[in-house]
């Protein structure tokens, strides 16, 4: 959709023919770059449909409608539409006990499913005290709504979502890296593929909020794991206005994006390696975050505890069809690599050369344009192609604790990395809160 | 359930920019140059050619300009945006598939 809206700014007619059941979802997206009157044309071939007489038969059912839509003239609204109504969204919004405010929030779509911290002024206003910047503070306008986010509604859904208000640091900066145009994010958000941001703490924030980059770091169970990426999902949701089925058309859905957040183990990095932020072009002790869009993890174990072992087994079990991959090697593997003499480049770099299928595995090799986006299919059934893109597609974090298993997290697009800003009054607040952590009985 | 909570909003307001309408369509499609975009999905590019069919079958004189990506990224995102405009500026109407 925003490709036709980009055609007629530039003075030029645009149709576009979608699936019916994207209709909600094209016209939300107009209507959030400020063109509600795009016309669309609704049409019943199936989804990357590949059968000839389908498609054809799908066509010929609605080009009446099509060429009504390239030359009926235009009504008064699509010509001038009206102006939106303007809508406040400040002040208190409702009053009820908790189940009753659950259940406001959960029938106005403003929830993730699970339950929620009520917003109010107070539980805002102390979150608040988690960022200097002041809470008209814009950060950006989000899409597909282009939804204002500032600090105060950032605040908002951090309430919401259980986090901390030394949380505010990363959630400002978790917005910005959405806003990133690196990031591509309109695109994943609301991709039939599902696609789930997957967000990588470095630097010494992580221990300052306890996230976890650890044992099960992937697992519930951390407040700042669990309530980070549930912030940032309900800023998605909220702020850029991508509600699922209406607007985010994941077919599937992904569990990640509840949340999906670890730390890089850096502690644990073998001597020689550097933390992904450091590759990402910052520094050491620099709190980061970083952002990619996976929609597939997949563990696997080590055909060998030795680095040969390790990336036999990597190399092994990648599959064709995804742009990017980031590999979360633990402790154990990472510390065998290296006393191997591989650093993190090297591997990217043997995996780009060596990991490779039969042609016949891609889907370029069968006529279908794949994400790896080569320039030409390849030519017999068991020519060798290679499994990544380049050896840029492939980032390796150290995560996990005491085990084998490692993970591989499949998905498109880059990663983008935005540094952390602090408050002034940080590590007062550090303290503050850093006390929080469960203590579990033994039994 | 306990003491009453009084709650904000978490929903973002949206800036008061004028809409923008559609441009004037032509009132007849014989003689015109269409255009044809696709972008990267499997089924895109084959509903233009049915689009194509069909439309040569009921108008006299159309001709036809392809654009086509191989990826589903905005393409005034891309480097492919001033090839683009260049190639909006040659068609009367574009038609756009997306595949899904």
């Amino acid at each position: 959709m925003y490709d036709a809206v980009f055609t007629e700014r530039l003075d030029t007619p645009a149709v576009v023919l979608v699936n019916e059941g994207f209709g909600f979802d094209a016209r939300s997206a107009a209507s959030g770059k400020g063109m509600p009157g795009v016309r669309v044309v609704p049409e019943t071939v199936p989804c990357e449909c590949t059968v000839p007489d389908r498609i054809s038969n799908g066509v010929r059912l609605v080009i009446d409608d099509l060429v009504a839509a390239m030359t009926t003239p235009l009504t008064d609204d699509e010509r001038s539409p009206a102006p939106r109504e303007a809508e406040r969204t400040d002040g208190i919004v409702f009053r009820g006990d908790l189940g009753e405010v659950q259940q406001f929030a959960y029938r106005r779509g403003w929830t993730d499913g699970l339950p929620i911290i009520p917003p109010t002024e107070e539980a805002v206003r102390e979150m608040l005290a988690g960022t200097d910047l002041p809470p008209d503070h814009l950060v950006g306008r989000m899409v597909p709504r282009l939804g204002r986010v500032t600090v105060a509604k950032i605040a908002v859904n951090a309430v919401m979502a259980g986090a901390l208000p030394t949380y505010m640091p990363l959630l400002v900066a978790g917005v910005e890296a959405l806003l990133d145009p690196r990031a591509q994010f309109g695109t994943w958000e609301v991709s039939t593929g599902s696609w789930a941001p997957f967000w990588i703490v470095s630097g010494p924030i992580r221990e300052q909020l306890r996230v976890n980059g650890g044992t099960g770091a992937l697992s519930p169970g951390d407040m700042a794991n669990a309530a980070i990426g549930r912030a940032m999902g309900l800023i998605v949701k909220n702020l850029g206005g991508a509600r699922k089925g209406l607007e985010d058309m994941g077919v599937l859905g992904n569990p990640g994006k509840y949340t999906m957040v670890v730390a890089e183990n850096e502690e644990a990095i073998p001597e020689g390696w550097d933390p992904l932020h450091v590759q990402q072009g910052f520094a050491r002790d620099e709190s980061c975050l970083t952002v990619s869009f996976p929609n597939t993890y997949l563990q696997i174990w080590p055909y060998g505890s030795d680095d040969r072992g390790i990336i036999r087994a990597i190399g092994a079990n990648m599959v064709p069809r995804w742009r990017q991959l980031t590999l979360l090697l633990p402790p154990g593997h990472a510390q065998a690599l290296a006393d191997g003499g591989w650093t993190k480049a090297e591997v990217a770099s043997y995996l780009y050369e060596h990991a490779r299928v039969p042609a016949h595995r891609t889907p370029e090799f069968w006529g279908t344009p794949g994400p790896m986006q080569r320039g030409r299919p390849p030519f017999n059934a068991e020519d060798s192609v290679a499994l990544l893109r380049s050896p840029d597609a492939l980032r390796i974090a150290v995560v996990g604790g005491p085990g084998t298993f490692m993970g591989l997290a499949y998905g498109s697009g880059g990663w983008v990395t935005r540094p952390v800003a602090l408050p002034s009054r940080w590590e007062s607040l550090v303290r503050r809160y850093r006390g929080l952590v469960p203590n579990h009985v033994r039994y | 359930m306990g003491g009453v909570y009084e709650v904000l909003s978490p929903w973002a307001e949206v800036d008061p920019v004028p809409l923008e309408g559609i441009r004037p369509r032509p009132p007849d499609l014989r003689g015109r140059r269409i255009g044809l975009f696709h972008n990267g999905k499997v089924a895109a590019a084959p509903i233009l050619d049915a689009v194509e069919t069909e439309l040569r079958e009921r108008f006299e004189g159309l001709t036809f300009a392809r654009f086509g990506r191989r990826d589903n990224l905005e393409v005034a995102e891309t480097a492919d945006r001033g090839r683009y405009e260049q190639w909006v500026r040659e068609v009367d109407a574009v038609v756009l598939a997306v595949g899904d």
